[in-house]
């Protein structure tokens, strides 16, 4: 608070106290505090001074304090890319973009182009689902489930659209379901924003996009080869056994043929130890595509 | 806490306009707050004051008093504790307000702190239906961004082995942090998660990034584009994957859609085993009509055998 003071003395309390977020109370004792620190000597002339005449904020004596002190390397990383996911998100207001060049400009001096992020998903869909959003309007979406490939309409009620390991998802009440689904963003094929209204719910729940093995998900049992081992660092498997030559895992998943496609995918890599529906799954992909490769 | 904070408003009022290093004899006989208790409970106030102090960004160094290098003091260089100040207007501080509350690191929004560092402004973004997590892990993030920032070399251990780079930037893309560096005479790119034991040299200003250097161009944005080989490859989409796989091809894809709604795309391939990989997860819905050595690679692995 103290640069921007002594930079704009005489800013109205009001405006001190909603800048930098304090209670009246709060800033007074603040400035209190600040009456009693200085320089050594702690006489009249080495304090600074500090008043609030009027409604207005005055803060002398203090030039060394005229500016902010750097941004750790912590807080200058937050917020530069805080700056830039919004703008790889399509989703930020129109001064988001020369903000961010005057932050990088002073916490990265002669650094342009060192930090980049990518965010991209959907662009025109995200802002679609973040108005329907804001102002609590029922979406008709036509969405692909990603495991079993179904496609269903559903009426849904947004509460949020959010970006995480690397994929856009909205979070809603699902009027299909009657429950609360969060949705892969990218498999939404279509969306309509409607006119009804609904109720937002008093708190969010927090989505989890960490996937949670249920009771109903079918499990493997999967040997990894060498060159498979990744697969552990990607997928949420539990590492039951490492064997010189790899890694035993057991995955879950809510459909067989997830698995059975990162099955087909690894080839010679990875091999099924156990899991009944998963080999079934594997064995009726593999037939489809050879099918279609008949000549080859 | 009252007293902690004056404290530390006068070391810190102390450090940046005394103008040579001082002792910690010195700042315990000057600066107000320290003249009470014994020698271990003053050692131990001043330590802690010290890293609070470097927590808040602040450059408390140590420096020896004189020429000859017997005693050590500290100093706040002010040309290195002043923020140059990016002269953001208040629409550029409440979108960057916005920012912070939107996008998490670490696990949470950024602190108004740093905000508050470049001149406050009204808090927005509450209640926005919009967020964005750019991971669990901060403080390594930190320490390479501050690497980076200096152009200071770092090395470490990835999968094993142990690594020496010339850090030039950091990319997240799709959902990961990826450290971006010349190793050697090769241009590098290091999942940042998977890095462990990190060194960062003392000397900053190592090393100066070429000219032309764009991050962006290390980084593939789709996974068979990254590679040496040099396949131009032609595939069939059925009417039912079509939007999905057109969502997923990148620029360099030259598409043409047919009456029934299938797709035909030709497309440069530098990694045929990444595009075999992400062609298995379309099944049938998708095939490889050309080359033939791409058509072979398909079978092989849906068999199991490469």
């Amino acid at each position: 608070m103290l640069p921007w003071v002594i930079a704009n003395p005489g800013s109205p309390v009001e405006e001190v106290c909603s800048r930098f977020g304090y209670t009246r109370s709060e800033l007074i004792d603040d400035l209190n505090l600040v009456m009693v620190c200085g320089l050594p000597g702690y006489g009249p002339g080495d304090l600074m001074w500090a008043e609030v005449d009027e409604d207005s904020v005055i803060v002398d004596a203090a030039d060394y304090f005229a500016s902010s002190p750097r941004l750790s390397p912590g807080e200058a990383l937050t917020l530069l890319a805080a700056g830039l996911a919004l703008l790889s998100s399509g989703q930020a207001p129109p001064a988001l973009s020369s903000a961010v060049e005057k932050l990088s400009r002073a916490v990265l001096p002669g650094g342009a182009d060192s930090v980049r992020i990518d965010l991209a998903g959907e662009p025109e869909l995200v802002s679609l689902l973040r108005r329907a959003a804001g102002r609590h309007h029922v979406v008709d979406i036509t969405y692909t489930a990603l495991a079993s490939g179904e496609t269903t309409r559903r009426l849904v009620e947004p509460w949020s659209v959010f970006s995480s390991l690397g994929n856009w998802y909205l979070s809603a009440f699902c009027r299909r379901a009657v429950a609360q689904r969060v949705f892969r963003v990218d498999r939404i094929r279509e969306a309509e924003e409607t006119d009804e209204l609904f109720e937002p719910p008093p708190v969010t729940v927090p989505p989890m996009v960490a996937y949670t093995p249920s009771e109903d998900d079918v499990r493997a049992v999967i040997k990894l080869g060498d060159q498979a081992r990744w697969v552990a660092d990607y997928y949420p498997v539990e590492v039951l056994e490492d064997v010189p030559d790899g890694l035993v895992v057991r995955f879950s998943a809510s459909d067989p043929s997830v698995i059975g496609r990162l099955l087909v995918r690894l080839g010679p890599h990875a091999e099924l130890i156990e899991g009944e529906a998963v080999a079934h799954s594997t064995a009726e992909l593999r037939r489809t595509i050879l099918a279609r490769y008949a000549d080859a | 806490m009252r007293q902690v904070l004056e404290r530390l408003l006068n070391l810190l009022a102390f450090l940046l306009t005394a103008g040579r290093p001082a002792t910690a004899e010195e700042i315990r006989n000057t600066v107000a707050g320290y003249d009470r208790g014994s020698d271990e409970a003053f050692r131990r106030m001043f330590e802690r004051d010290k890293e609070l102090l470097r927590g808040l960004g602040i450059p408390v160094e140590t420096r020896p008093t004189d020429a000859w290098e017997v005693e050590y003091g500290y100093v706040v260089p002010p040309e290195r504790y002043r923020l140059p100040d990016p002269g953001l207007t208040d629409e550029e501080l409440a979108a960057l307000w916005l920012a912070a509350q939107v996008v998490r690191l670490g696990g949470q929004p950024s602190g108004p702190e740093a905000l508050f560092k470049l001149g406050g402004g009204a808090t927005s973004g509450a209640g926005e239906p919009l967020a964005a997590d750019l991971g669990p892990d901060v403080e390594l993030l930190a320490q390479l961004f501050e690497a980076v920032s200096e152009r200071r070399m770092v090395g470490f251990g990835y999968r094993g082995k142990a690594r020496r780079l010339a850090p030039y930037g950091l990319v997240h893309q799709r959902g990961h942090w990826y450290l971006v560096g010349l190793a050697g005479t090769e241009l590098r790119s290091f999942r940042v998660d998977r890095i462990d034991n990190l060194k960062v040299a003392d000397q900053p200003d190592a090393f100066t990034k070429p000219a032309g250097f764009r991050l962006r161009t290390v980084l593939p944005t789709a996974p068979w584009e990254a590679g040496e080989e040099r396949i131009t490859a032609s595939i069939v989409f059925s009417p039912e994957v079509a939007w999905w796989a057109e969502r997923q091809l990148s620029g360099a894809a030259k598409i043409r859609r047919r009456k029934d709604g299938s797709l035909v795309v030709r497309m440069p391939v530098a990694n045929a085993d990444a595009l075999v990989g992400w062609l298995i997860g379309f099944g049938s819905e998708a095939v490889v009509e050309a080359p033939p050595q791409l058509r072979r690679l398909v079978v092989d692995r849906v068999r199991g055998v490469a």
